[in-house]
């Protein structure tokens, strides 16, 4: 399964970055982000990515966190047949994954460290950026694991609902703010893609 | 043998003759022939509800019932054109189809059994499942239809939606205030002008009748569903052959969705190595043959149409309808169709 092989290989690639780097260093960045652009706080998502109270059947205990990428939602489940559903933006081609993990730290206004890579590819990025309304992980982020993923905010609300980062699941800044005071350190996060052909 | 025993033995055979001569004509078995013969499926609709069944100006039919008759056309006609629509009103509908002026209804018709046994009719399986459910303004800050005790509640009258309210209430000793009105319109202005706390009505309409809001994000529509309300598509009796097409493309759109094909890359799977996958798409077996298609039957419908989530999402999920029970059983919904094989 590509999705698993990828996440370990994505896992072992996070692991010798973070050899390289100082805490802190791992944030995955995302493309479509613009650093510095200040979120537009007035921005109304489509009725369909709105942060709801959803029918969700799962066997998953309440608590959990499951994302399911093809559909663009994450689902954090609260039991009797219930979740709240936040619309999000997910890994584009090449940088998806499935699987397993727990969120392992939680940040309010995290700093942005592009990695090497990242800076490789868009030159233009910025070394550093401190956490502010104009970072592209937005107002909190949960780290997932040792892992590069996230789940954070943004600072281009429009990229809800679209295929366009490096693997972390951005929300809208008022959403991620609810989700991070729903979950704690250790909540499973449960990962899963469309099959493949 | 006497004579009489001839005749009485002569009189038995022709009874049994006449008797199966009108139990043959009774029988529907051309429908899949008929439609060949017309090049085109005849497909009952709703004459405007937005997200199933809506013509633009220029007489061109969109939705998601609409979409499901242009799947059987394409499983048949390998073009989802090839349907003419037939908008009829609810009271006509199950006369129409009887009467064959339609060959498929998909027109939000509620599965139940008197419609079944009493027009001689049949739902081949739930296309969409819809319930009761109650829109409450987003700042009342409610998740549950349980905490709507004491409500005024805006429903509109001689509706079984009103029955399904009171025994809804009683069921979990819940007082609540009726707000009643013979017409549609005349609920919806009253919820607007705040004359009640929640509106109730089926989930879908609910949706569609949000969007006409002045500010649709400020309600919300509660995950309960208070009634069932299977809508399906509807074919005649005693035609086994027409009937199993019907029900196998739907079958087919919700399992290309589980295996995750998609209009996109439906090319891709057509190479695929997977044996669901295979048998889906017609390039292992030959299980469009025995209903009467083509082997690529369902693989037609995918290309032309997409599987159920597609249809789903460019349909009534833009109105903003959560997948929610129509989710595939295995992420969250109870969508489920029997495997191909």
């Amino acid at each position: 399964m590509i999705g698993m092989s990828r996440l370990f290989g994505r896992l072992a690639l996070a692991a010798s970055l973070l050899l390289l780097a100082a805490p802190g260093y791992a944030q995955q960045p995302d493309v479509g982000d613009e650093p510095g652009l200040i979120a537009n706080d007035d921005y109304e998502l489509p009725p369909e990515l709105r942060k709801q109270v959803v029918f969700f059947r799962s066997s998953e205990a309440p608590g959990t966190i499951v994302v399911q990428t093809s559909e663009r939602y994450l689902y954090l489940v609260q039991g009797n047949n219930r979740a709240i559903r936040y619309g999000i933006g997910v890994g584009r081609e090449g940088f998806t994954w499935q699987g397993l993990l727990k969120i392992s730290r939680k940040a309010e206004w995290p700093d942005w460290v592009p990695p090497p890579e990242m800076i490789q590819r868009q030159p233009y990025l910025p070394r550093f950026m401190a956490g502010g309304p104009g970072n592209p992980l937005g107002a909190r982020a949960m780290y997932l694991g040792s892992t590069v993923y996230r789940i954070h905010g943004t600072n281009r609300p429009d990229t809800i609902g679209t295929a366009i980062s490096s693997g972390c699941f951005r929300l809208v800044n008022a959403d991620v703010a609810d989700l991070y005071e729903r979950v704690p350190v250790g909540t499973k996060v449960v990962v899963r893609q469309r099959p493949e052909l | 043998m006497s004579f009489r025993k001839g005749l009485l033995i002569g009189l038995g055979v022709a009874a049994v003759v006449a008797a199966a001569a009108v139990t043959y004509e009774r029988y529907d078995t051309k429908t899949l022939k008929r439609t060949i013969r017309r090049d085109a499926v005849l497909c009952g609709v709703n004459k405007g509800l937005p997200g199933f069944s809506t013509p633009d100006d220029k007489g061109n039919w969109s939705g998601f019932d609409v979409d499901f008759c242009r799947a059987v056309a394409a499983a048949i006609f390998n073009d989802p054109n090839k349907v003419k629509f037939v908008p009829l009103d609810a009271n006509e509908r199950f006369k129409e189809l009887q009467s064959r002026k339609v060959d498929i209804l998909s027109r939000n018709s509620t599965w139940s059994m008197s419609r079944e046994t009493g027009y001689d009719l049949y739902f081949p399986a739930v296309a969409y499942y819809d319930g009761e459910g109650f829109m409450v303004p987003a700042s009342r800050k409610i998740d549950t239809a349980l905490e709507l005790d004491g409500s005024k509640v805006c429903v509109q009258d001689g509706t079984t939606t009103l029955l399904n309210l009171a025994d809804y209430f009683r069921a979990n000793n819940m007082k609540y205030t009726e707000v009643k009105f013979g017409k549609l319109d005349e609920v919806v202005a009253a919820y607007k002008d705040g004359r009640c706390d929640t509106f109730t009505a089926d989930a879908s309409q609910l949706y569609a009748l949000r969007q006409t809001l002045p500010k649709p994000g400020d309600h919300v529509i509660l995950p309960d569903m208070i009634s069932k309300e299977p809508l399906a598509p509807v074919v005649r009796q005693r035609d086994d052959e027409w009937m199993m097409i019907v029900k196998w493309t739907l079958y087919a759109m919700i399992n290309a969705e589980e295996l995750g094909i998609t209009s996109q890359n439906i090319d891709e799977a057509l190479k695929s190595k997977k044996p669901d996958v295979m048998r889906l798409v017609g390039t292992e077996g030959a299980y469009g043959e025995e209903l009467g298609l083509t082997k690529d039957w369902a693989a037609r419908i995918i290309r032309h149409i997409g599987n159920y989530g597609e249809v789903y999402d460019r349909n009534v999920g833009k109105l903003g309808i959560p997948r929610g029970m129509n989710q595939l059983w295995s992420a969250g919904g109870i969508q489920y169709a029997p495997p191909i094989r």
